[in-house]
C-alpha cells in the first residue's frame, strides 16, 4: 500500500490515464491484424475481406451491436448487468412492426409514429427495470433475467406467434440496403464536418489547458494524432463511397444504420467523459458508498442508466427490423450475450468501475469482423462459434491484467 | 467564553434494538482540536456520521453557529452538512478508486460549463488545494488506487478543504500511514487549527491525541464518559477512563 | 340391515367402475419452444381434434431447454396422462423421457421432430419430400449456375433431412458440373438475422455471382432475400422456403421468393391428436391408417420407427389460391404491394 512513488514532476500529468489509452491502442492493433489476416486468407477468392463491398457490409452488420454496447458499458460500469436487451429489442421491434404494417396484419400507422412509440416502450421498460433495481433493491441479474423471459414472451403474444411484415419503405431506410445510405455527397459532408469538429476539439482542448497553465501532450504527438485521424476519416469515406449502387452506379455512401450507431457512440462517449451524469456512473461503479457520501443521487442515476439501455434496445430493434424488412418473433434472441461479450473484449470490467465507450466499440467491431471474416472464408458453422468463444476468453484474460488493483 | 462552532445536545441514535448513541453531548470551538477516543464500537464513528449528515438522530439536537447565535439544524443528507461547512474525512477515505485525483476532489460537486464538465478549471483548483496540503502526487490524472496511502489521504483532505470547511472531521487520519506521512498530516492539522478551523479528531493513538488536541472526550458504549483538557490530563488518566468507563474524581 | 349396507356398497362400486370407465382420456403435449410462429396453429388443431374425440388437453413448454423438457415429461406422466405428444427440443436428450413413458405404459407420439426410439410413433411431414420440393422449384427456374445452400439450425435433425431431399434433386446436376455450390452455411436457431449475414458474406465472397439460393424455411428465406435486395438481386435469383408464413407468401406473390413449401400444420396437429388417442385406447401402431416403417437417417444402430408422413404442398405464384381457399391467409395480407402486369392471378 505504501509504495514509493517519485514526487510530482511539476506540470507533467498526462491528460488521461495511460491505462485506457494503451488498452484501446492495443485493441486497434488487434483489429488491424485481424483485418490483415482475413484479407490474406481471402486473396484467392473473387471477393476479399478488404473490399468496399465487404467493409460496407461489415459496418452495417456491426451497427446493431454498436448501438447497444455503449449503453451496456454504462450499465456494467455502474456495477449492474442487463440481460433483457435482446428480448426488449425483439419486443419493441415487434411492436413497431405491428403498428406500421397494413391492416389486417397491423395498424397501418405512419412509421415515424410507430418508431416513436417503440422508443418510448423501450425507455419505459428500462426505467421500470431500473426502478425495481435501484429503489426496491432487487439484484439486476434477476430483474433483467425476468425481463428477458417477459419481453420474449410478450413479443410472441402481441404477434400471436406470427412473423410480421412487410414494413413501410420509409422505415426500411433505417436498415441500410438499397435505399438506406446517404449518397457520396452527403457522406463527404458528414465525414468532413465530423473530422473538422474532432480536430477543433483536440486543438482547442490543448489551447484551453495551456491557457490554464496545465500540461499538454508534446506537439508532435498531437500532430501525429491529427494525421492519424485524417487518415481514418478519409479511408472511411473512401470505402463508403466506393461500394457502387447497382442502379445508379454511384457510390452508396454511409449507410443510415452506421450513421445512427456512430451518432449514438459519439453521444455516449461525450456523456461518459464530459458530463456529471457520466462521472456519477463511474463513481458509483468505483465506490458506491463514496458516491453516496459525496451526495451523488445514486438511485436516480441507476434508474436512468437502465432507461437509457432500454431506449437503445428499441433503437437497435428498429434498425434490426428495418434491415430484415420483417420481424420474426425470435428477433434478438441471445443478443445480450454478444453485447456483453463485445463490452468485455473492449476492456469493460464486469466488476464495475472501468470501461470506455471507444474500447467497447472496438470490441464490437472485433467480434463482428471475426464473424464476417470466418463466413467470408467459408468456415463451417460449428467452427465459427468455437473460434469466437476462444477469442472471447483470451480477451477477457488479457484485459484482466489491466484491471488488477492494489487492495 | 465565545460561542462554539458546533454543539450537539443529548444526541441519541438507535439501530433496531441497539442503542448506538445515548444522550451524547459535544461541542467544538474555533481554532480547536477536540478528539474523540474510546474502544472500537464505542460510538465514535457513529457520532461523527451524525455530524456529517449520514445518520439522523432520533433524539437530541445539533446546533451550529450562524452569525451571532446558535441555530438548530437538521441534516437530511451529507450534502446538507457540507453546505453548512462541515467536511468529513471518513476512515475509509470514501474515494472512488477508479477516478483520478481531480475527479475525487470535486466528487459530487463538479464544475460545469455549457453542459459539460469544466475539467480545466477543476484541475487548476485541485492542483492549488493539493499544494496547500503539501501533497506530492506523481500525477493528478491517474486513478487514485495507484497512489500511496498518504497521497490518497491528501486527496481526501484536499476535497474537504476545497469547499471552505469551518468544521473538519477526521476519522483515524493516520492509522494506515508511515511515520513521514503521519508527521505531515499532523503538521497540517496544526496549520488548519491556526487558520481557525474547528477539528474533530478520532484516533486510537493516545500519543498523537495528546500531541494535537486541546480537549479530549472519551466514549464508551455509546455514552460520553467524560471530557478533559489535554493540558490538565495525561495518557494514563485517559486510558483509565477508556477502560473503566467512568471519569476519575 | 346387512342387505342394505351391501346394496349401498354395490352401488358405490358400480358407480366407481363406470366413472373410471367414463373418465376422459388425457393427452399431454410437451412443446419444445412455443416461441416459434407455427406451433400456435398446431396447438389449436390438436385441441380441436382431442375435443372431438372426447379427450382432454394438457401441455408444457420446455422453452428451448432439453433439461426442462425432461422435467416437463416427468410432470405430465405424474399428472396421469394417457398418451404423450412430444415435440423434442433435442432428439438425443429426450430419449430417457421416452423410456420413462414406456415404463409407465404411456404411448408416445414424436411430433414433427424425429425421436430415434422405436417406441415413439413419428408423425411429420415428409421433410425429405419438403427438401425435394424446394430444390425442384428452384431448379425449374435456374437449372444451371452458382447455387447457395442456406440450411437450418445445426442442432435440428430436420435441417439435414431437408438437405438430403434437396441434394437428391440437385446432386446429378452438381455431378455433371451444371451446378456449382459456391456457398453453404447452417443457420443458428433458424434465425433470419443470421441467414441475412451469412448470405451477405457469401455474396461478397463471390462478388455477387450467385444464381440460385436453396433456403430451408421462410424465415431464413426472408433474410436471404434482404441480403439479395441490398445488391439489387431480389427477384432475379430464385429462393426457396418452407412454412407458408404470411410475409413469405406475400413475397411469392411479389415475385421475390419462388416457393414456400406449405405444410398445413392443422392437418399435422389433427392427425397427431387422433393417433395419440387411438394408441391410448389400445390400437396397435401398425393398425394406424397410413402407418409405415421409417428408417432413421444416419443412425448407426439402424433404428426403425413407426411413422405417418404427410405430404407437403409447394406453393408458387401459380397455385397461391390454395392457401387462400384453405383460409390460411387473407387476400389483403397476401396481395399487399402486389401490382402491375406481373401480378399473379389471385391478386388481380
Amino acid at each position: 500500500m505504501n509504495a514509493m512513488y517519485p514526487s510530482d514532476k511539476a506540470g507533467k500529468s498526462p491528460r488521461v490515464d495511460m491505462g485506457t489509452y494503451s488498452q484501446n491502442a492495443f485493441l486497434l492493433v488487434v483489429l488491424g491484424l485481424l483485418w490483415l489476416i482475413f484479407h490474406l486468407m481471402t486473396l484467392g477468392q473473387p471477393g476479399q475481406f478488404l473490399s468496399p463491398q465487404n467493409l460496407w457490409n461489415l459496418s452495417v452488420q456491426t451497427a446493431v451491436v454498436a448501438i447497444l454496447v455503449g449503453g451496456m458499458v454504462l450499465v456494467i460500469v455502474a456495477r449492474q448487468i442487463d440481460l433483457s436487451v435482446g428480448s426488449l429489442l425483439g419486443f419493441t421491434g415487434m411492436a413497431m412492426a405491428l403498428l406500421q404494417a397494413v391492416p389486417p396484419i397491423g395498424q397501418g400507422w405512419p412509421w415515424p409514429l410507430a418508431l416513436l412509440v417503440g422508443l418510448l416502450l423501450g425507455a419505459g421498460a428500462g426505467l421500470l427495470q431500473g426502478y425495481l433495481i435501484a429503489y426496491l433493491g432487487a439484484p439486476s441479474f434477476i430483474v433483467t433475467m425476468a425481463g428477458l423471459l417477459v419481453f420474449r414472451n410478450a413479443a410472441y403474444l402481441i404477434a400471436e406467434g406470427r412473423t410480421v411484415g412487410p414494413l413501410q419503405d420509409g422505415f426500411l431506410i433505417l436498415g441500410g440496403g438499397l435505399q438506406g445510405s446517404i449518397g457520396p455527397f452527403w457522406s463527404a459532408v458528414v465525414t468532413l464536418l465530423a473530422l473538422a469538429y474532432t480536430l477543433w476539439a483536440l486543438w482547442r482542448g490543448r489551447w484551453l489547458r495551456q491557457r490554464h497553465g496545465l500540461s499538454v501532450r508534446p506537439f508532435w504527438v498531437d500532430l501525429l494524432i491529427t494525421l492519424f485521424l485524417g487518415l481514418v476519416f478519409g479511408s472511411f469515406l473512401w470505402v463508403m463511397n466506393s461500394f457502387p449502387h447497382p442502379v445508379t452506379g454511384l457510390g452508396r455512401g454511409i449507410p443510415v444504420p452506421v450513421l445512427i450507431a456512430l451518432g449514438v457512440l459519439v453521444l455516449l462517449h461525450w456523456v461518459s467523459q464530459r458530463t456529471r451524469f457520466g462521472r456519477y456512473v463511474y463513481a458509483i461503479g468505483g465506490n458506491p458508498e463514496a458516491a453516496l457520501l459525496a451526495g451523488i443521487p445514486v438511485r436516480r442515476v441507476q434508474v436512468l442508466v437502465f432507461g437509457l439501455m432500454g431506449s437503445l434496445a428499441a433503437l437497435a430493434g428498429a434498425v434490426q427490423a428495418a434491415r430484415l424488412a420483417f420481424v420474426p418473433t425470435g428477433m434478438g434472441t441471445l443478443l445480450e450475450l454478444y453485447v456483453i461479450a463485445a463490452a468485455v473484449v473492449g476492456g469493460t470490467s464486469l466488476a464495475g468501475g472501468s470501461g470506455t465507450i471507444l474500447g467497447a466499440a472496438l470490441g464490437a467491431l472485433i467480434m463482428s469482423s471475426l464473424q464476417n471474416g470466418l463466413v467470408l472464408m467459408g468456415v463451417p458453422t460449428e467452427w465459427q462459434n468455437l473460434i469466437l468463444g476462444v477469442v472471447l476468453v483470451v480477451a477477457a484474460v488479457w484485459n484482466a491484467r489491466f484491471h488488477r488493483r492494489r487492495i | 467564553m465565545s460561542l462554539p462552532l458546533l454543539r450537539a445536545e443529548n444526541v441519541s441514535l438507535r439501530f433496531g434494538g441497539l442503542q448506538a448513541l445515548d444522550r451524547v453531548s459535544f461541542d467544538l470551538h474555533e481554532g480547536e482540536v477536540h478528539s474523540l477516543v474510546g474502544h472500537n464500537g464505542a460510538g465514535k464513528t457513529t457520532f461523527i456520521r451524525v455530524l456529517a449528515g449520514v445518520y439522523t438522530p432520533q433524539e437530541g439536537r445539533i446546533l451550529l453557529r450562524t452569525g451571532d447565535g446558535l441555530e438548530e439544524v437538521r441534516f437530511a443528507s451529507p450534502r446538507d452538512a457540507q453546505r453548512f461547512g462541515i467536511e468529513t474525512i471518513h476512515q475509509n477515505l470514501a474515494l472512488a478508486d477508479n477516478l483520478d485525483a481531480v475527479a475525487n476532489v470535486f466528487l459530487g460537486r463538479e464544475r460545469v460549463r455549457h453542459l459539460s464538465l469544466d475539467e480545466e478549471s477543476m484541475e487548476t483548483e485541485a492542483r492549488r488545494v493539493l499544494e496547500r496540503v503539501g501533497a506530492k502526487l506523481p500525477s493528478l490524472r491517474v486513478p487514485v488506487h495507484r497512489l500511496s496511502g498518504g497521497q490518497r489521504q491528501a486527496v481526501a483532505i484536499a476535497r474537504a478543504l476545497l469547499f471552505r470547511a469551518k468544521v473538519l472531521i477526521m476519522d483515524e487520519p493516520t492509522a494506515a500511514l508511515g511515520p513521514g506521512e503521519t508527521a505531515r498530516v499532523k503538521g497540517l492539522i496544526r496549520a488548519l487549527r491556526e487558520e481557525g478551523l474547528g477539528i474533530v479528531l478520532i484516533s486510537h493513538d493516545l500519543h498523537d491525541v495528546f500531541d494535537l488536541s486541546d480537549r479530549i472526550t472519551v466514549m464508551k458504549g455509546g455514552k460520553v464518559v467524560g471530557t478533559v483538557r489535554a493540558c490538565e490530563s495525561n495518557q494514563e488518566e485517559v486510558l483509565g477512563m477508556i477502560l473503566a468507563g467512568e471519569a476519575k474524581r | 340391515m346387512r342387505n342394505g349396507w351391501l346394496g349401498v356398497l354395490a352401488l358405490l362400486a358400480f358407480a366407481g367402475g363406470t366413472w373410471a370407465q367414463q373418465r376422459p382420456l388425457v393427452v399431454g403435449v410437451s412443446w419444445a419452444n412455443f416461441q416459434e410462429e407455427r406451433w400456435r396453429r398446431d396447438e389449436a388443431a390438436i385441441k380441436e381434434q382431442l375435443a372431438r374425440m372426447g379427450a382432454q388437453y394438457v401441455s408444457t413448454d420446455a422453452q428451448s431447454s432439453a433439461e426442462k423438457q425432461l422435467n416437463d415429461v416427468d410432470s405430465l406422466i405424474s399428472r396421469g396422462v394417457n398418451a404423450l405428444i412430444i415435440l423434442a427440443w433435442d432428439k438425443d436428450a429426450i430419449l430417457p423421457a421416452v423410456q420413462k413413458a414406456r415404463a409407465a405404459g404411456i404411448p408416445v407420439v414424436a411430433y414433427d421432430r424425429l425421436i430415434a426410439d422405436p417406441y415413439a410413433f413419428y408423425i411429420s411431414f415428409d421433410n425429405v419430400e419438403v427438401g425435394r420440393q424446394q430444390a425442384r422449384a428452384v431448379y425449374q427456374v435456374r437449372p444451371r449456375g452458382n447455387y447457395v445452400f442456406i440450411l437450418g439450425a445445426p442442432t435440428d435433425p430436420n435441417a439435414d433431412l431437408l438437405h438430403q431431399g434437396q441434394l437428391e434433386i440437385l446432386q446429378p446436376a452438381i455431378d455433371r458440373g451444371e451446378i456449382r455450390v459456391v456457398g453453404k452455411q447452417y443457420t443458428e436457431g433458424w434465425r433470419p438475422e443470421v441467414a441475412q449475414r451469412n448470405m451477405e458474406q457469401i455474396l461478397a465472397a463471390n462478388r455477387n455471382q450467385v444464381d440460385a439460393v436453396v433456403a430451408s424455411n421462410d424465415g431464413t428465406a426472408g433474410g436471404v432475400i434482404a441480403a439479395l435486395a441490398s445488391v439489387g438481386l431480389a427477384g432475379r435469383v430464385p429462393v426457396s422456403g418452407q412454412d407458408g408464413d404470411w410475409p413469405a407468401l406475400n413475397r411469392v406473390a411479389r415475385g421475390l421468393q419462388t416457393v414456400s413449401v406449405w405444410k398445413d400444420a392443422r392437418e399435422l396437429g389433427r392427425r397427431a391428436a387422433e393417433i395419440a388417442v387411438l394408441l391410448a385406447r389400445g390400437t396397435r401402431p401398425d393398425q394406424i391408417l397410413g402407418a409405415q416403417r421409417f428408417r432413421v437417417p444416419g443412425d448407426p444402430r439402424g433404428t426403425v420407427v413407426n411413422a405417418v408422413l404427410l405430404r407437403p404442398i409447394p406453393i408458387t405464384r401459380d397455385n397461391l389460391h390454395i392457401v387462400l381457399e384453405a383460409g390460411w391467409i387473407t387476400k389483403e395480407a397476401l396481395c399487399q404491394g402486389v401490382s402491375g402486369p406481373q401480378a399473379p392471378a389471385v391478386c388481380r
